[in-house]
């Protein structure tokens, strides 16, 4: 196991250096320093910034120093934009706000949707099974923003605007948690995490859950056709134990493959959730770094994300053969 | 509608609630007074006078950081009043040299930079260090323009301390700048290269605000979050990308209420609270927002105090046939005020071009041919719901110098399709059933963008009314800039915001010695414009100055460098509870005097 993700590492190494390579490339493709500081800056300030960011350096000596500062974790490099924080700074203040969405709106629409699925299987050509089926469609069918709209106006401000006795959810802003260590300590508030976050995760596991259960469905049918299942029911299994003992099992390699393919995302977070909630992850920093041209920040989260990406492609991988017996590590 | 969700979503919410109601943040202590304001952004870039740039940048050092002057709150045209200043500057009979005198109880507050962790008092030097910043080349001279050529010997000191920087040694603040002359801890003298009447507008930016040297130097680049300066609040917590929270700063000096009036304010009764120390509330909380629909969600449902109404809540919040706030609002006590910024928006002319420039009577005539054909009525209601305003002239609505009712006479204002014809004819160009039949397509280079490309659509039918054929060429800022510089476009759409409320601010834009790649990009030259411009720079306010500025603003009808001017007007709603809150877009130390009425009967609590 251990020599196999060695070696997956190890050929990932090259793609890793081609993604910073691309990556570092694109950023300069236009002068970073004359698109942070505009048309208005004189030669002297953008001189100035050139030099103080090493981008007067041949592009060799840069992609070097680039490359030095992801392999060794060092992110102490200052953002243009938000002035006095380094690159460092703002991931470590970010990642917990994306997680706080993402691994509760994951973790749940998988539960859900695989159950939902199965459900659909049982009672497959049905009346059920074509509700659901039709219910996905219509899911698939509207956009995020949609869902983001309504529920903060009809779930969150309408509430508050009419008075109403439950009025549980923010309409956006997000409020420490969880403390993980450092100056504040270890500490948990769910009820706090439940005023700023439940609603954008509910709101992301409706949005989500007409893919998965479309996805998950289709799997479980395919399932439902293969020879053990015959097997199982000419030996008299309850058709639920057949279900939930023997299908599931076998149905989880599509179903690890489709979560471990949204890893990248629950670091990333919900782009659109972060925004419109206020909520300060990863997500919302990288577009306010996009927006704000701001190199530095965009050059490392960039590496970090690839590398994150590449990490959880080994890991699919890793966790086939855990679910497939028949998949070899070798 | 409502009422059938009310129904149907309270079940759900009471089961959701079970969940998330388990505990939700304490409000505000009935007592404590909060004002709540948004940021449309994702917040400031810094709290360093010295590094910033933007509106959000002075939202955010104004609250905590003071200049030795600022505008007064509620006078309209805006004046200036001493803030650090124990009286206004005075000046010498040449007008070069301003001699300052400091307030004697401004005090720092307190904190671990100062020895012993107690605040000191604010004095000369402070004022030279921090004005001296903007030359350190360590803060990237973002707001060095203020200051550059304006005070004898500052840009040599510039000069000499960047080769410093440059050999590796230190940034020399004890460095004497010849114009700077310290009289004592409260008195000095700043000398100016020359006669410059905008030079006291320019010390009103926050920019120029003065902090002490102490928090700079053992701080360093967290100068940038953390704020030690003598004004109203301090900060409490900036939490980046969600917002900033300033409480009351308990050492602040006594200031009082504002004492002086404009008529407007005095009507709304913002004249109550005379003689009140500031600031009036406890604490000012700024939440960010990139989106508008979640900002004004939380204005409905009166989580902040007071909002910019986004385009899409227009005709929610408003009558788009009268623009009149809606009744329903206007029960609920909500207070619209719109605010005109000071935007010259404009279509120009490159007047070195050989198509269009030139200061012939017909090349007048044929600039102003299509000046008169633009409708811009249709303008504003299609693309703006009629907000904008429409003027002539160069001089934004709310400055001195601006025309009464937006509107001189002569002027080059469309549509006037026969007047155009005339004016064709006048230019020399054939007219044939009201069409010209030998004039080239004329080019206009303009930014990119949808709302661009449908205001260019809009002005190539007005002008094919009179058979004007024009070639729009769409391009990123940055080429837009790069060209006129170099002077290619014949035609261009652009912008221009006031820093401050002067007219030489925009009149500057038509001074001959400042052509491209000045910010003279029309080119124009005029000898008469020129000497009256350079007379205004130091001409105090009365009629003198007001017949200049008149007589520049016809000189530029008369030549037509431009035409089409446009300030945009910005729709604030304000909630019943807030009190005293004459929105500005010009500053924003304005917190200091807003009170909140917590015993409203509407105030959320």
């Amino acid at each position: 196991m251990w020599a196999y993700i060695f070696r997956k590492l190890l050929y990932n190494v090259p793609v890793y250096f081609g993604a910073l390579l691309l990556v570092f490339l694109a950023l300069r493709v236009q002068d970073p320093v004359y698109a942070y500081l505009g048309p208005e800056a004189t030669g002297e300030e953008v001189e100035r910034l050139r030099q103080d960011m090493g981008l007067d350096k041949p592009v060799v000596v840069q992609f070097g120093v680039y490359l030095s500062n992801v392999l060794t974790f060092d992110f102490d490099i200052p953002s243009w934009n938000q002035k006095g924080y380094t690159v460092g700074e703002i991931l470590s203040r970010s990642w917990i706000p994306s997680l706080s969405i993402t691994v509760p709106q994951i973790a749940l629409s998988t539960v859900i949707g695989v159950l939902i699925a199965l459900l659909s299987a049982y009672f497959r050509g049905r009346f059920i099974d074509r509700f659901l089926v039709i219910a996905a469609v219509i899911g698939m069918s509207i956009s995020f923003l949609v869902f983001i709209v309504f529920g903060q106006f009809f779930l969150a401000a309408l509430p508050q605007e009419e008075g109403w006795e439950f009025a549980p959810f923010a309409v956006q802003g997000y409020e420490h948690w969880i403390g993980v260590g450092g100056e504040e300590g270890w500490f948990l508030r769910p009820s706090v995490w439940a005023h700023y976050c439940l609603l954008p995760v509910l709101i992301g596991v409706v949005v989500s859950m007409g893919y998965d259960t479309r996805f998950y469905r289709a799997v479980m049918v395919e399932e439902t056709g293969r020879d053990y299942i015959t097997t199982a029911t000419a030996k008299g299994a309850t058709k639920p134990k057949i279900m939930f003992v023997h299908m599931l099992k076998n149905a989880m390699i599509p179903v690890v493959t489709r979560v471990m393919s949204t890893l990248p995302f629950v670091v990333v977070g919900s782009i659109l959730l972060e925004m419109y909630f206020s909520i300060p992850g990863m997500g919302r920093e990288i577009i306010t770094a996009i927006n704000a041209r701001d190199f530095p920040v965009i050059q490392y989260f960039v590496a970090v994300f690839a590398l994150i990406f590449i990490i959880s492609v080994i890991l699919t991988d890793v966790l086939y053969a855990v679910f497939d017996p028949r998949v070899r590590l070798s | 509608m409502r009422a059938v969700f009310d129904q149907t979503l309270k079940a759900p919410l009471a089961i959701l609630a079970v969940v998330a109601s388990i505990l939700t943040a304490a409000p505000a202590s009935a007592q404590e007074k909060v004002f709540h304001h948004p940021i449309r952004t994702a917040g400031p870039r810094t709290m360093d006078p010295a590094y910033g740039t933007s509106v959000y940048d002075n939202m955010a050092a104004s609250q905590v950081y003071e200049t030795l002057l600022q505008y007064k709150y509620f006078v309209r045209p805006l004046e200036l009043e001493p803030l650090l200043l124990a009286e206004m500057p005075t000046t010498s009979e040449d007008g070069r040299t301003y001699s300052f005198k400091l307030r004697d109880d401004v005090y720092f507050t307190d904190d671990p930079c100062f020895p012993g962790g107690k605040g000191r008092k604010l004095v000369t030097d402070d004022v030279f260090y921090s004005w001296k910043r903007l030359a350190d080349p360590k803060y990237q001279l973002q707001a060095w323009p203020k200051l550059a050529g304006l005070i004898v010997g500052l840009d040599d000191f510039k000069e000499e301390q960047g080769a410093r920087v440059d050999d590796g040694k230190a940034f020399d603040y004890a460095a004497p700048v010849k114009g700077f002359r310290k009289i004592s801890d409260r008195e000095f003298e700043v000398e100016l290269t020359e006669p410059n009447r905008q030079f006291l507008w320019k010390i009103a930016t926050f920019q120029l605000s003065v902090l002490p040297h102490e928090a700079v130097e053992r701080y360093g680049d967290e100068i940038n979050r953390r704020m030690v300066g003598s004004g109203p609040f301090k900060l409490k917590e900036w939490k980046p990308n969600v917002g900033m929270t300033f409480v009351k700063n308990p050492q602040y000096r006594e200031m009082y209420y504002p004492t002086e009036f404009s008529d407007e304010a005095i009507e709304r009764g913002w004249d109550l609270e005379e003689g009140s120390r500031l600031p009036l509330v406890d604490r000012v909380e700024y939440t960010f927002f990139v989106e508008d629909q979640p900002m004004w969600l939380e204005f409905k449902s009166g989580n902040i105090d007071a909002v910019q109404t986004p385009n899409s809540a227009f005709e929610e919040a408003f009558n788009p046939r009268n623009k009149r706030l809606r009744p329903e609002w206007r029960r609920k006590g909500i207070d619209y005020q719109p605010v005109a910024l000071f935007d010259f928006i404009y279509r120009g002319f490159n007047m070195d071009d050989e198509l269009v420039g030139g200061y012939t009577d017909e090349k007048k005539a044929l600039r102003r041919a299509i000046a008169l054909c633009m409708d811009w009525e249709e303008l504003n209601n299609s693309l703006y719901d009629g907000i904008p305003i429409i003027y002539d002239g160069a001089i934004p609505p709310g400055i001195p110098g601006h025309p009464d009712n937006h509107t001189m006479s002569p002027n080059n204002r469309g549509p006037d399709l026969g007047r155009a014809r005339e004016e064709l004819k006048k230019a020399g160009y054939n007219v044939v059933n009201g069409k010209v039949t030998d004039l080239p397509p004329i080019e206009l280079w303009t930014s990119r963008g949808t709302q661009q490309e449908k205001i260019t659509e809009l002005f190539q039918r007005n002008l094919a009314k009179v058979g004007i054929s024009l070639n729009p060429r769409f391009v990123d800022f940055a080429e837009l800039t790069k060209a006129l510089d170099r002077s290619q476009a014949s035609m261009f759409g652009l912008a221009w915001s006031s820093a401050y409320p002067d007219a030489e601010y925009n009149l500057q834009l038509f001074y001959g010695p400042n052509e491209t790649p000045g910010p003279n990009q029309f080119n124009f030259k005029n000898d008469e414009y020129d000497a009256l411009y350079e007379k205004i720079k130091y001409l105090e306010p009365g009629p003198e100055r007001d017949a200049a500025y008149a007589r520049m603003q016809e000189i530029l009808v008369e030549y037509v460098p431009f035409f089409g001017s446009q300030a945009r007007v910005r729709q604030w709603l304000v909630q019943p509870w807030v009190r005293n809150f004459k929105v500005t877009e010009t500053f924003y130390n304005y917190n200091k005097y807003i009170d909140i009425d917590t015993d409203h009967p509407d105030y959320p609590g």
